[in-house]
């Protein structure tokens, strides 16, 4: 099926570049063609397993049978696929018309990292690499069962992303995998490049706010996702994977929760949702409270917060704006900043800032409080898409509570609580307590 | 499906602008708002304006540490009716009058021997911003001279008056405590009289006196409780849940402190109008003050005369407000709540019945100890 005309093809294809090596081994009858691409193979491996071989072998047959053999080798099809191969890294070798494709594709991505997204103290500090068969590797290693399937797509049409579906046949909800495929399938991206990316690409929404897919870059998070029956994608060239179907519960929880005694971990989440209500709710309140119902504070606190506004030049929701506008500068820029420059941001922005606006009274003191009390409890929550999210929501309160007041910011909570109860994650509703791993009945488990 | 979206659109459009209208409350920024800690309602002089309102304001600050001392200011109008004399005080202050922190309404000795408390009840309850759990008392000179009282040592944002009332700072037995809700729940309805706490300021101004209290109904002379009646009231209705009872009796002194009470009393009905009021109360405590040597051994015998004192005490206190037809604890209330409306007896022939009654008070005493390590 392969003749010559199959190799004039390949190598009008690669005509643009002069990166395709073309080899042609001659000794004692023996006759191979190799093709590959010079900087993507790994130039040491193909000299020990293809090329000395090669020499040392007696007859074309053995030769044969021993490139079966490699660990490397894999079956020709097409011509697309041997150009999709050559392009991925593997060597093509041509031996009377019979091809044989051998992957000696030369990874440098393939450390693992460290955690530094999702840190905790208990548990794994190693988090995934780069590279796409090491990420694989790691789940494998990490979860032992022969019902863990990986499923590879290839996604962007300019850059041919492997993109991995990975998931446990025995429990995964069998609707949501194929609500994934079919989603997959329809995804039509020039360029794909990160995994967070395919949050936007799967929800079938143009306008989103909460995340559906929860990302994450810790191996045991991904392996307990797999265990709960949720389906995990990895792009190759990316350090992060992401679970889907997620409910909101996911983004508030840390792999360390389980990590520590029921007690502690029971506090520990008391605090992060303490954190969430303070961070979404307070500036809306501090605006409600302040200048529609001062009532509801103890008389010392109203006075002494009518006190701290005196000279104040802005109404209270300006100067929440004004307040949270520099914070959420400050986050943004200690994030782009390098990080030896981004401690001193944080310094100036906040140290000198906070006191500066106070002297100079463009905002009380109990302002400033509130701001850092609520850049503090946003950094509470533990996934980092969901502070994003919680980040907007507030705006949102603030601006609901200045037309409306209290009675506004409890609506606007409401509406909020709607919202949420109605997205959902591939067919999962959002708001539900966990996801239940896959729909069988008890009888059934039993046979 | 492109109809229904462009119908969700305009219904959305044409809802916005009524949003915006909605706006309930106005915006308004809390140092725009001076708010008001406590009123007091006079009789004033002048015959066409017979109230007389003074407000004690307070004036913010943005530390109380640097500002140690407390400053009021006050505002003082009288008027024809209440809403007017605030009306007109409102153009007096540049900001706007919050009664939303107002925490005590003192309420002038001489419009209550009037008989005008339901007037202004009636004024207070419909004002929204004032709120229901407002205390009220009843201010002896006058109520103005109460609240424009500083005593020395008062902190700044927190008047002293408050912690005599709100049970986190003093807890006597002389205090009685009425909250606004209360004092119009008892106010409107047949059966049960509201009491009131009385305000004095001592002779050197100083300090507060609030000892004494006085019990209202309407159309009816107020009646003043002395201490000793205020004491024995506040143990009643489980105002307080600490107490010395003095007993001296049979050459023996000593003082009953009671850190736990349990009052329980009921109507019982015997036909023909004829009720019986059932009084059980329990005491416990030990002996705090004693001019004798007390033994251990001897404590069924100090029971006894505890026993004998405060059923005596509380006989004298039940026969007291049963002559003169008044009814703090609402044995009215208790004899409606068990009696369906065709079968109950009228207001008249109630209270011709309560005047009647027979008075069964059991006191069981529960002294543990005599206060002291033998």
């Amino acid at each position: 099926m392969f003749s010559l005309e199959a190799v004039k093809w390949i190598n009008d294809q690669f005509k643009q570049t002069n990166e395709l090596t073309e080899k042609t081994l001659e000794y004692e009858q023996k006759y191979m063609q190799l093709f590959y691409l010079k900087p993507l193979i790994d130039r040491e491996m193909l000299q020990n397993s293809v090329i000395k071989p090669f020499f040392e072998m007696a007859s074309e047959n053995q030769f044969k049978l021993y490139l079966h053999a490699l660990p490397q080798f894999q079956e020709a099809t097409t011509k697309e696929q041997v150009m999709r191969e050559i392009m991925n890294g593997s060597v093509v070798a041509v031996i009377q018309n019979e091809w044989y494709l051998l992957d000696f594709k030369l990874s440098t991505n393939d450390k693992v990292n460290n955690t530094s997204v999702e840190t905790t103290i208990h548990g794994s500090q190693l988090a995934l690499s780069d590279n796409l068969a090491t990420n694989i590797n790691v789940i494998r290693s990490y979860y032992h069962q022969p019902s863990l399937c990986v499923e590879y797509v290839v996604k962007g049409e300019v850059n041919q992303h492997k993109v991995a579906i990975i998931y446990d046949k025995e429990k995964v909800k069998n609707g949501v995998l194929d609500t994934i495929r079919e989603r997959l399938q329809n995804v039509d991206k020039q360029v794909v490049s990160s995994t967070t990316q395919l949050n936007n690409f799967l929800n079938n929404k143009r306008l989103s706010l909460f995340p559906q897919m929860i990302m994450t870059e810790r191996p045991d998070r991904i392996v307990y996702n797999i265990a709960g029956g949720k389906v995990i994608l990895v792009v190759d060239g990316n350090p992060q994977a992401v679970a889907t179907p997620a409910v909101f519960f996911d983004y508030m929880s840390t792999m360390e929760d389980n990590y520590h005694t029921l007690i502690i971990s029971i506090f520990l989440k008391f605090l992060r949702y303490a954190g969430l209500m303070i961070s979404i709710l307070l500036p809306g309140l501090y605006v409600g409270v302040t200048s529609f119902s001062p009532e509801v504070f103890r008389t010392e606190l109203a006075l002494t917060i009518a006190g701290s506004r005196v000279g104040v030049p802005f109404s209270s929701f300006i100067e929440v704006l004004f307040m949270l506008f520099f914070m959420e500068l400050l986050l943004e820029a200690s994030i782009r900043l390098p990080k030896a420059i981004s401690a001193t941001a944080t310094t100036v922005g906040g140290l000198i800032l906070g006191t500066a606006v106070t002297e100079a009274s463009l905002a009380s003191n109990i302002m400033v409080i509130i701001v850092s009390a609520v850049a503090i409890s946003t950094f509470v929550i533990p996934v980092n898409e969901m502070a994003f999210s919680i980040r907007v929501v507030r705006l949102l309160f603030i601006f609901v509570t200045t037309i409306f007041g209290l009675a506004g910011l409890t609506l606007g909570l409401y509406v909020l609580i709607m919202y949420l109860v109605n997205l959902d994650s591939f067919g999962e509703p959002y708001l539900q307590l966990y996801t239940s791993p896959k729909n069988r009945s008890k009888w059934e488990r039993k046979t | 499906m492109l109809n229904k979206q462009i119908k969700n659109r305009l219904g959305f459009l044409l809802l916005l602008p009524l949003f915006i209208l909605l706006s309930g409350c106005e915006f308004k920024d809390i140092d725009k708002d001076v708010f008001v800690a406590m009123i007091a309602i006079d009789q004033s002089d002048e015959a066409d304006k017979p109230y007389k309102i003074t407000l004690k304001l307070y004036e913010p600050s943005s530390s109380f540490k640097d500002a140690p001392q407390p400053t009021y200011s006050y505002l003082t109008q009288a008027g024809e009716t209440l809403s007017e004399a605030i009306r007109l005080m409102e153009a007096y202050s540049d900001k706007e009058l919050q009664f939303g922190h107002t925490k005590l309404i003192v309420i002038g000795e001489d419009l209550v021997q009037a008989d005008k408390s339901k007037e202004i009840l009636d004024f207070l309850l419909r004002r929204p911003d004032i709120q229901m759990i407002a205390w009220i008392a009843v201010g002896r000179p006058s109520a103005e001279k109460i609240i424009k009282m500083v005593p020395q040592g008062e902190t700044s944002a927190y008047p002293e008056l408050f912690n005599y009332f709100d049970h986190t700072g003093t807890e006597s037995q002389y205090i009685v405590t009425t909250y606004l809700f209360n004092f119009r729940r008892d106010m409107k309805a047949w059966g049960i009289d509201p009491v009131l706490p009385i305000i004095r300021i001592n002779e050197k101004d100083s300090h507060f006196e609030i000892d004494k209290s006085l019990i209202v109904r309407d159309s009816m002379e107020p009646h003043e409780f002395d201490p000793l009646n205020t004491s024995l009231y506040t143990m009643l209705t489980k105002g307080t849940d600490r107490a010395d009872l003095a007993i001296n009796e049979d050459d023996e002194y000593f003082i009953a402190r009671i850190d736990r009470l349990k009052t329980k009393h009921s109507v019982t009905i015997k036909g023909g109008n004829k009720i019986e009021l059932d009084i059980k109360i329990k005491l416990y405590g030990y002996i705090s003050e004693s001019k004798k040597n007390l033994d251990s051994k001897d404590l069924p015998f100090y029971n006894k005369l505890l026993k004998a004192e405060s059923e005596e005490k509380f006989t004298k206190f039940f026969t007291d407000m049963k002559e003169l037809g008044f009814d703090p604890l609402g044995f009215g209330l208790d004899y409606r709540s068990r009696t369906l409306h065709n079968r109950r007896m009228s207001k008249e022939e109630w209270e011709e019945a309560y005047r009647n009654a027979k008075i069964n008070l059991s006191v069981t005493p529960q002294l543990k100890s005599t206060g002291s390590i033998q």
